[in-house]
């Protein structure tokens, strides 16, 4: 995978985010830093018997702040990760192993940590096989937060980011402080960190396998995300080459996000791009590209490090802080995760995705729907007019009636306790399993809209499971089924009079936006970066152009059809379909 | 210092939240406290000690207590026990 070229490496991957970055390098590999038993002089002795003390500290008040707003049994849990954390034995042993054997903090953690948990696994009792893991993650926690003011000064501005795997929660944080690129050894091109560095607007290549082992003695790198290529110690030559090609992008940027002309057709018609975002930090990007709103907030980072939700204040703290910077709509839909995300001890399920997870797992999990429901009423009342309620993985119209229940009962209590409430606030579904987009005619005349979550509706109308790379070319989201269940929704849509959006992926490629106007779909949400390019395909175009593109798509009966209409029409991109 | 011997009444022994009911009680007292099983001797104020003995429904362990309060703790200390730690039984 790698070449080598007068100290020059290159690595290839798979390109994640567009965009290219010239920066120095920071490895982040959590692996080595733990197994590495590094010692330290009896000087430096105090200054890490403080840290193991603080590090403590810290997980201890994390823990506290989790704890507020939960249910009996998690605090329960979270109760024995304290008394875990601060354990004597542990701390006994850890601070001897600093203070006598004069191992560095994280490894002296480490190194103590394990001993127990080795024993743990020696006893072969199924009774702590699940334990060892938190207790893994309580070592880990506790190793990062002891080295977290030395990783502070590694950071330097425009950095780039090479890891094996990271969160996207860690993700946003790095790049606050200062990163401007990410290169990941695991994962695809539509992993979560993936699409959130592309929200970001950052480069990043995924899949790239060996750069993490690769960039240890280098200091400077290319990432290439366009081409899928990373450059550790790069050449003059090739620097000198990359400024230039650097210099050049941002021209073209410029030209396009410069693309103020209103959102219209060649013929005047009307239409409205928003932004995909999970992140404030992503409100930016979602500015400078001229999204109109937040079509999709996802709220999957609330459901902090998948032990618990955080708490009603928090929740409400990010829910106005989107909302004071947002001019235009805010759809929040509610959390979309399965039971894996969950500490509720349930069983693994054969079939997650074909499982308890969105609206199911909701309307079983009272204080996590109504905590949820509470703190986003609560933030409408004070932004009345602005946000919209979006429920994911609708199937059955039974559960919109009780989604329904719980936010009239919500409102009235809040209005009781003499709370401003928003009346009229919408209440929308996705439509993403196709039994939704059968009965759409059914369903709106329940709901204020319909938002397509193309990715999944794609999934679950051909039945690929998009991870699965054996029968990854099977996911077709172009393919005609999957048009004709979103003219079903989008017929019932207009019949009704309802509104009618799309989330998925679709709505940020070229082609499906110009199919989705053509089938009178004007509200399309993407991934703020994609505004641009899609901005520029439908501007440039009619709204009769754009009818006679889909009546064309919807003769169709394979992805391959579809795509020599795309060919015909002089719109081709480098989608896989 | 007293010890005493003590059968894990709880259907699924000595798990997590048991053993942490456990060492909040014990390390209440001034007492040191340890518990002894099949040979190994483990600090009782360690949750993580007392999880590494994995003791099961029907494990014998001896509990030693050494202090100024080691009465009152050993008291307390076996009506935990006797509770099944106030678990309710799974």
């Amino acid at each position: 995978m790698s070449s080598r070229k007068s100290g020059e490496i290159s690595i290839k991957g798979l390109p994640g985010s567009e965009g290219i970055a010239i920066g120095t390098i920071l490895v982040l590999d959590k692996k080595k830093r733990k197994v590495q038993p590094k010692k330290i002089k009896s000087d430096a002795i105090l200054a890490h018997l403080k840290r193991y003390a603080k590090s403590k500290e810290k997980f201890l008040i994390e823990l506290d702040e989790l704890a507020i707003n939960l249910d009996q049994k998690t605090v329960g849990i979270l109760e024995t990760q304290k008394h875990i954390a601060s354990d004597i034995e542990i701390e006994k042993r850890v601070n001897s192993c600093i203070e006598i054997e004069l191992y560095s903090v994280d490894y002296s953690i480490y190194k103590v940590f394990n001993e127990f948990i080795e024993r743990l696994k020696e006893s072969g009792s199924e009774l702590f096989q699940q334990r060892i893991i938190d207790i893994e993650n309580i070592r880990d926690r506790l190793i990062d937060l002891s080295c977290e003011d030395e990783q502070k000064l590694e950071i330097e501005k425009g950095a780039i980011l090479i890891v094996k795997d990271i969160s996207p929660t860690d993700l946003v944080a790095f790049y606050e402080k200062g990163v401007k690129g990410l290169v990941m050894d695991k994962g695809g091109v539509t992993s979560h960190a993936a699409i959130i560095a592309h929200s970001l607007d950052i480069p990043c290549l995924v899949s790239s396998k060996i750069a993490v082992d690769s960039a240890s003695e280098a200091k400077k790198a290319i990432l290439d995300a366009n081409k899928g290529e990373l450059f550790l110690n790069p050449t003059k030559q090739r620097l000198d080459e990359y400024k230039k090609e650097i210099r050049r992008l941002k021209r073209v940027k410029k030209a396009r996000v410069g693309l103020q002309q209103p959102s219209q057709t060649k013929d005047g018609v009307d239409f409205h791009l928003r932004a995909n975002i999970e992140f404030v930090q992503e409100l930016q990007a979602a500015k400078d590209y001229g999204a109109e709103g937040v079509g999709l907030l996802r709220t999957e980072a609330l459901l902090y490090g998948g032990i618990a939700q955080k708490s009603e204040v928090e929740q409400i703290k990010f829910y106005e802080n989107v909302l004071s910077q947002t001019d235009g709509p805010v759809v929040i839909r509610l959390f979309d995760v399965g039971g894996d995300k969950l500490n509720t001890h349930t069983p693994d399920e054969a079939n997650p995705f074909l499982g308890w997870r969105g609206i199911r797992m909701l309307l079983d999990e009272d204080e996590m729907f109504e905590g949820q429901l509470r703190s986003i009423l609560k933030s409408a009342g004070k932004y009345p007019g602005q946000v919209r309620i979006l429920v994911p993985m609708i199937s059955l119209l039974e559960e919109v009636h009780q989604v329904k229940k719980r936010i009239t009962k919500i409102q009235k209590g809040l209005k009781k306790e003499g709370l401003a409430i928003d009346e009229s606030i919408p209440l929308g579904i996705m439509i993403e399993v196709p039994s939704a987009a059968l009965l759409a005619d059914h369903f709106a005349k329940e709901v204020d809209f319909f938002s397509i979550g193309t990715n999944d509706l794609t999934q679950y109308a051909l039945a690929v499971d998009r991870g699965n790379e054996q029968i990854c070319t099977l996911y077709q989201q172009h393919h005609p089924s999957v048009w004709k269940l979103i003219e079903l929704a989008n017929k019932a849509a207009k019949e009704n009079e309802i509104e009618i959006s799309i989330c998925g992926e679709l709505a940020g490629d070229e082609i499906g936006a110009a199919c989705l106007i053509g089938m009178g779909i004007t509200d399309l949400s993407m991934s703020p970066s994609n505004i641009p390019k899609v901005k520029e395909a439908l501007v440039n175009r009619s709204l009769e152009e754009l009818q006679a593109f889909s009546k064309a798509v919807f003769t169709c009966s394979t992805s391959n059809e579809i795509k020599a209409v795309f060919k015909k029409m002089g719109l081709a991109n480098n989608s896989p379909d | 210092m007293i010890k005493k011997k003590v059968t894990i009444l709880n259907s699924s022994g000595l798990h997590a939240r048991p053993s942490a009911a456990l060492v909040k009680l014990a390390s209440k007292f001034k007492s040191d406290f340890y518990i002894h099983m099949y040979g190994y001797r483990v600090n009782g104020k360690s949750i993580l000690g007392v999880m590494t003995l994995a003791a099961e429904q029907g494990a014998e362990l001896v509990f030693e207590v050494d202090g100024p309060d080691e009465k009152e703790a050993l008291k307390n200390i076996l009506e935990l026990v006797e509770n099944k730690f106030g678990m309710q039984d799974e």
